[in-house]
């Protein structure tokens, strides 16, 4: 139990800040920070527990929003019927990728991550028809729960909460289940694991599935709280480094990491966002320069992030390999 | 059909480019085995240099050359010592993760330094175009294409004929042996590095008078020279060049014939499926793709 009070502490915290803050600067980055956070750990399902490290995943997270946002203003359904059809499809989409992963390692996986998200970039900005092209979609606010119309921020919060501990409990199953040590073991030495008779492609399609299915909810519900999705930035490269990048400082592989990444990162973007905003707009490029450092950084020093970093300092259990 | 000429024309000009770009890629791969992902951002900043020396201190973009060269020399050796040398032996996700740092460090520095605004090097013969039978040339491209050309050949010269070149060769075949006959194997990837660097330093400045520069204006040279990378069979440079080429077809080709909206969707449908029958590329040796991971 003790491994997870952290965790417990960081979601009991975010959950009640709602009801103590009212101010709502504090809760819009609170809510992006979880989804930021829920994103982040959906990558690392993929990049960290499965170790096929992706800079696509904005494909997924686009997929997410189109879906969602579509399916309000065009196909007159509810927002929420919206985000199952962009899990299903970022999951199928997940599904090929997965299996390409088996023929491709490393660098190459990358690449074609990026290619795949690419395709989408290109393809949602000249589809004008289906997607109004560049111009992007605003989501129309309907008032009511059912159609994710909702003027208070707490109870965004909330929702996204749900989401964040869903993506947080399938980290730690991975860190306890058979299938998740069977996972580890593919990522480590993928030939000694067949020989032992893991499924090695079966697991490494689910956990890519499974990484697409959440980030493509996590989009869906950005989609939904923003009110507005253009190709340019759901499906850029930006997005995709941005879920590594959290999940990289926080800690790879590890369960609270990215949600910690996520919060840093998040809170400095803002907060340089407010300071610099308008006139010296080039000047919130500056936390990414220090992100930049911070990366090459971590990976030298501290390749299992922050939480790697600090669980050494205190000797906890959670510091070790799951 | 007169506008074949023109089409090859187009394809032979623009092909040129995208090899000398996918050349210093292939090199880095082939002998040290690590994608960098921050070239495109070494490509945006020799841009940007020859922009600013352009428009500080009228030195024509061509002139450029004599100083940006050694100056992307030494960026490349720099930016080894500091950031590559550390993790050259490390898994391919800390290289991977390494160089995405350095593109994002390179390219939010050029955000602050220099905004987001697009810039335009216009030189006096901008609009200058040349006529050869039925083809028309721009004269910027064509001076780019023949530089990269010759670019690209003495690098090829020097693989093949010098004795570093040979030291570096021996180094991509086997390093644990190159190394037990006494080569100097960090040495060579520090060189390697260096001269990959080099190399793009050298295609920013020749497309520094064509294209308008921005800090995310390396992003879509450099897909295109991942692609032909791969699609050549990842360090294998002939192979690189001959894909820069087909990958310049398809581009001008599709422009022609259904429009210019989706040339970029013709290229990246290409190459993934070329992944999914082929992945070790058009030219690579099967399962190559799979080595060292």
């Amino acid at each position: 139990m003790k491994r997870y009070l952290p965790a417990i502490a960081y979601f009991v915290v975010a959950g009640l800040a709602p009801l103590v803050v009212k101010d709502a600067f504090f809760l819009d980055a609170l809510v992006l920070i979880l989804i930021w956070g829920a994103a982040a750990a959906a990558w690392n399902i993929a990049g960290g527990y499965a170790g096929q490290v992706s800079l696509g995943h904005s494909a997924f997270f686009g997929l997410g929003a189109y879906a969602a946002a579509l399916a309000v203003t065009r196909w007159g359904l509810s927002p929420w019927t919206g985000i199952l059809i962009g899990a299903g499809i970022a999951a199928f989409t997940g599904m090929v990728i997965g299996f390409l992963s088996n023929r491709l390692k490393g660098p190459y996986f990358v690449i074609a991550t990026i290619a795949l998200s690419q395709v989408l970039l290109i393809a949602a900005s000249r589809l004008k028809g289906l997607t109004s092209g560049s111009e992007g979609i605003p989501v129309p606010f309907r008032p009511g729960f059912w159609t994710l119309g909702i003027a208070d921020k707490s109870v965004w919060v909330w929702i996204v909460l749900v989401l964040a501990i869903l993506v947080y409990l399938v980290q730690v199953y991975l860190e306890r289940s058979r299938r998740g040590f069977q996972l580890a073991a593919v990522r480590e030495d993928e030939d000694a694991a067949r020989s032992l008779g893991v499924p090695a492609l079966h697991l490494k399609v689910a956990a890519i599935a499974v990484s697409a299915a959440f980030t493509a909810v996590c989009g869906a519900l950005w989609a939904q709280y923003i009110g507005f999705v253009d190709p340019a930035y759901v499906f850029s490269v930006d997005i995709s480094i941005k879920f590594a990048l959290a999940s990289m400082i926080g800690g790879v592989g590890t369960a609270l990491g990215p949600f910690l990444g996520a919060a840093l990162v998040t809170t400095l973007e803002t907060t340089l966002r407010a300071q610099f905003g308008g006139v010296g707009a080039q000047f919130i490029g500056t936390y990414l320069i220090l992100y930049g450092i911070a990366l090459i950084v971590i990976v030298r020093y501290a390749p299992r992030g922050l939480v790697g970093w600090i669980g050494e300092r205190w000797g906890r259990r959670e510091a070790k390999p799951a | 059909m007169e506008v074949i000429p023109q089409l090859v024309v187009s394809t032979i000009l623009l092909g040129g480019l995208y090899a000398l770009i996918a050349v210093g890629l292939t090199l880095i791969f082939g002998v040290m085995r690590v994608v960098n992902f921050a070239h495109g951002e070494f490509l945006m900043l020799a841009m940007y240099a020859a922009f600013w020396a352009f428009t500080l201190l009228h030195m024509d973009p061509y002139l450029t050359l004599f100083v940006s060269l050694p100056l992307f020399f030494a960026v490349g050796w720099v930016s080894y010592r500091v950031v590559m040398r550390p993790v050259i032996h490390a898994s391919h996700n800390a290289q991977v993760f390494t160089t995405v740092g350095l593109s994002i460090l390179l390219q939010n520095a050029a955000l602050v330094l220099f905004t987001a605004d697009a810039q335009f090097l216009r030189t006096d013969y901008y609009t200058v175009v040349l006529r050869l039978g039925g083809a028309v040339f721009n004269l910027a491209q064509t001076v780019a294409f023949v530089i990269a050309v010759l670019a690209t050949v003495s690098l090829f010269a020097f693989l093949r004929w010098s004795y570093t070149g040979k030291i570096m060769r021996a180094t991509a075949q086997d390093p644990q042996v190159a190394s037990l006959m006494g080569i100097d194997t960090g040495r060579i990837y520090a060189l390697t590095w260096a001269v990959g660097i080099t190399c793009v330093g050298a295609a920013g400045v020749l497309l520094a008078p064509i294209y308008p520069v921005y800090p995310t204006a390396g992003l879509q040279f450099v897909l295109i020279a991942y692609i032909a990378v791969v699609l050549g069979g990842l360090g294998n440079m002939a192979g690189a060049l001959i894909a820069a080429v087909i990958i310049a077809a398809v581009e001008v080709i599709g422009s022609y014939t259904i429009g210019t909206a989706w040339k970029e969707v013709l290229y990246l449908m290409l190459f993934i499926f070329v992944l999914v029958v082929r992945p070790a590329g058009l030219f690579g040796q099967r399962g190559a793709e799979a080595l060292g991971t």
